[in-house]
């Protein structure tokens, strides 16, 4: 991981603000003066308390949140022009699955909306499917799935689209820790295998350690960047390394490195 | 002992049997005490038995026919206009609610107001559409298709609008066109809430086409209705038709449920699955 001058910047956000007005008809600052680079094939994590804005950076690279300060470029073109060549994969929260559709039809979803073959469509399910290890649960409903395959579900149909930028809003945050665990190694697994960027939106400090290259570390009223640290741990991560002095001591940078220590 | 009458409980059949047999009593008893008073020549409310009896005998009643031919024959008649009438009120409930889905205008225009036509009384509604179109054949279709109307455009409407956020932001990030974001995602959201509404509506269709029937003469089972009410038929007649009539209207409701599980598979197959669990 070493010489950042030798990586292509892909998302630079440059002096971005976003404001907007609440339902009561108050004006919100968002975030404020984030100034970021990230890099070509890099997982960078967005960690911070709720209400950093944290969620609204992520939003703001996929156009889904207008920016009011500063600029986002992807590769040069905007939010906008990169959505319209469907080079984004975003994973909500939720699963966000289709009730009607089967597990496989869900994963099929995007690209049917981008009209690959029947054929291609089949396949590239069946390997995304595989992947997540969901192949046994191809035909079946979401509704028939637990939490943490349907959220599996949703990571396949995020990947098989084979977005260059692969955008994440606490995709774990609602599971269980055994399913955190084993979806964190198969979310690095399928990263180290696709090489996307990814952007990764967390408020879970040990999980953000755990992932990503960089951990961006966002505090709130108004949501601004405060530090940037850099995640030096060896790739391939195991759950071993969560155990190590080296990972603690970066939880404590990580932790310390919040504005006014108020977490 | 209470268990096994627990396990019973949570059957379907059960339950019905027991229903039944609770409103069996009860018409066995009212049949009881209104042949004691004894203040009509024919027994008003017949014993049960005697109803079936007039089901099944091949003694003519009315032009030839025995009891069940008119009741079949003029059931026919009535299913058909209702059906007519409910697919046409059924397609344009849910083109409304489409247009309604599609523009806000439309919709802060024509909602509030389509509630009206549920609160107009049919049977005042009836001799006007009547003497509009002058054909009775046409004013029951057009009955059965305003009243099977409001259901299904109501229903459908709530079910575009239960999308979620996230499913739009969804295919937002997808950059989905939106004609693609209609077939893919809100009328399939929209389906069960549209069955929900044709549930509701096709028993309005086939009681709506009965009740037009009653109006004028010919055929249908209103119309046998109004006419052994009158003495023309025995009075086991009239409940036959009135048990059939009720029949076909709960019949049309549990269609519409079937017609649902074709439709959306998902909904079938979980409940099976629970089945099974529960075994």
């Amino acid at each position: 991981m070493s010489g950042k001058e030798e990586k292509e910047v892909e998302i630079s956000i440059r002096d971005v603000g976003v404001a907007f007005c609440d339902n009561a008809g108050n004006h919100v600052q968002a975030l404020t003066g984030v100034n970021l680079d990230i890099y070509k094939g890099e997982f960078v994590a967005l960690l911070g308390p709720s209400g950093c804005g944290k969620t609204t950076l992520l939003r703001s690279v996929c156009d889904l949140q207008e920016v009011t300060e500063g600029e986002i470029r992807i590769s040069g073109k905007t939010p906008g022009e990169i959505r319209l060549e469907q080079k984004f994969g975003f994973v909500f929260q939720q699963p966000v699955l289709l009730s009607w559709r089967t597990v496989k039809k869900n994963v099929e979803l995007p690209l049917e909306i981008m009209y690959y073959s029947k054929a291609d469509r089949s396949k590239r399910a069946d390997e995304m499917l595989q992947m997540v290890g969901l192949s046994d649960f191809a035909d079946h409903y979401p509704g028939q799935l637990s939490g943490g395959m349907q959220q599996r579900a949703n990571i396949a149909r995020a990947f098989g689209l084979r977005p260059d930028i692969l955008l994440m809003d606490e995709p774990f945050s609602a599971l269980d820790e055994f399913t955190k665990e084993k979806l964190h190694m198969d979310l690095l697994q399928i990263w180290s295998e696709t090489n996307k960027t990814i952007l990764f939106v967390t408020h879970n400090i040990q999980e953000a350690v755990l992932l990503s290259d960089r951990v961006c570390v966002l505090s709130p009223h108004p949501g601004r960047l405060s530090a940037v640290v850099d995640i030096d741990l060896p790739r391939d991560r195991t759950l071993e390394m969560k155990e190590t002095a080296h990972f603690n001591e970066l939880v404590s940078k990580v932790r310390n490195s919040f504005e006014g220590g108020s977490v | 002992m209470k268990q096994r009458i627990m396990a019973l409980s949570r059957k379907k059949w059960f339950s019905m049997a027991v229903w039944i047999f609770a409103l069996v009593c009860v018409w066995e008893i009212g049949a009881s005490v209104v042949a004691g008073t004894k203040r009509s020549p024919e027994n008003i409310l017949p014993h049960l038995y005697q109803i079936a009896v007039a089901a099944f005998s091949p003694e003519p009643v009315s032009a030839g026919m025995s009891a069940a031919a008119v009741v079949l024959t003029s059931a026919g008649a009535t299913l058909l206009r209702a059906l007519l009438g409910f697919a046409c009120g059924t397609v344009l409930g849910f083109a409304l609610a489409l247009l309604m889905q599609l523009s806000g205008i439309v919709e802060k225009l024509v909602f509030p107001y389509l509630m009206l036509i549920q609160l107009i009384p049919v049977l005042g509604l009836a001799p006007i559409i009547l003497s509009i179109t002058g054909d009775i054949n046409q004013s029951r279709i057009v009955i059965a298709a305003v009243l099977s109307f409001y259901p299904v455009a109501a229903n459908t409407l709530a079910g575009f609008q239960s999308v979620e956020k996230e499913k739009y932001d969804l295919m937002y990030t997808y950059a989905a066109r939106k004609s693609v974001i209609y077939k893919k995602i809100l009328i399939p959201s929209a389906i069960p809430y549209f069955f929900t509404g044709l549930k509701i509506a096709a028993p309005m269709a086939v009681t709506a086409s009965i009740l037009v029937d009653t109006l004028q003469g010919d055929g249908g089972l209103g119309c046998m209705l109004s006419q052994s009410l009158k003495h023309a038929m025995s009075i086991y007649v009239f409940w036959l038709i009135v048990f059939f009539s009720a029949f076909i209207g709960i019949f049309s409701g549990y269609l519409m449920g079937r017609l649902e599980l074709l439709v959306s598979p998902e909904k079938r197959k979980p409940r099976k699955a629970q089945k099974r669990k529960g075994n």
